[in-house]
């Protein structure tokens, strides 16, 4: 007999290749609708979504196009959240730095800019490492108000 | 239809840039391309028309935050118009509306002074 969820959830596996970036997004924006997000909110989704990916395949993985990145997108009536998981470099939440936007404006330059938007445009953004399974996981939540 | 394509035309001593789509890790080199080659060319007015820009990421940004430096040293600026809702936040959400002059439309940015206009 399967087994009963309390959420709707799927999930989604590409490979770690920045041409499925624009798949991705769409989803993600047209699962904030789904969840009760308004537009707005849902670019906004969409875009920490693009954000994260992309850290994955360009840095987790270096930019090797042979891996795999895994997007379950769980619906709760509290919140849309979006996990991501991948095998490659993690990401240590007690190392993270965001990057002050005004120093930035200072001295601006390329990079960095990725985890600030994130972090602004989700409720909450947690990254942590599997150790059974040996993977990584970002994980992603807006709440529906 | 292609994730993006971009459009080039002079106005005047501005260099209209009209890119159309996403603007996202895999797309974002044909857009450094066409910047790099208008600031090479000792193109140093650039206005981003984002009419037709559905979505631009951070790496996005950061092709532009890598020639705002030079560009100015020359006496030029990079400026923006057109900007769709969701662009305009990235833009507002980072406070890079200070450093780049927004315009509603394409002939106001042209009328400024930042253009030479």
């Amino acid at each position: 007999m399967a087994a009963k969820v309390d959420h709707a959830q799927f999930r989604l596996i590409i490979p770690s290749q920045t041409r499925y970036l624009n798949l991705v997004t769409g989803l993600a924006k047209r699962a904030s609708v789904v969840a009760g997000l308004d537009d707005a909110t849902a670019a906004k989704v969409s875009i920490a979504v693009d954000e994260a990916v992309t850290n994955v395949i360009l840095h987790a993985y270096r930019g090797e196009g042979h891996h795999s990145v895994e997007l379950e997108l769980r619906f709760t009536p509290q919140a849309l959240e979006v996990h991501i998981w991948h095998s490659g470099q993690g990401i240590r939440e007690d190392q993270l730095v965001l990057p002050d936007p005004s120093e930035y404006i200072k001295h601006p330059r390329k990079g960095g800019l990725g985890l600030l938007l994130m972090s602004r445009f989700m409720d909450e953004v947690r990254f942590r490492a599997d150790e059974d399974s040996g993977r990584n996981e970002c994980c992603l939540i807006k709440k529906i108000s | 239809m292609a994730d993006l394509s971009i459009a080039v035309r002079q106005a005047g001593e501005v260099a209209v840039v009209l890119p159309a789509g996403f603007i996202n890790a895999h797309t974002v080199r044909d857009f450094e391309t066409v910047l790099e080659g208008l600031v090479q060319g000792g193109q140093y007015r650039i206005l981003i028309n984002c009419r037709d820009l559905s979505y631009i990421s951070s790496a996005g940004l950061g092709a532009i935050m890598g020639l705002i430096e030079t560009v100015r040293e020359h006496g030029g600026d990079i400026l923006l118009s057109n900007l769709q809702d969701n662009v305009f936040a990235i833009f507002d959400t980072l406070g890079f509306t200070q450093l780049y002059k927004v315009f509603p439309d394409e002939s106001q940015a042209l009328a400024s002074p930042e253009a030479g206009g």
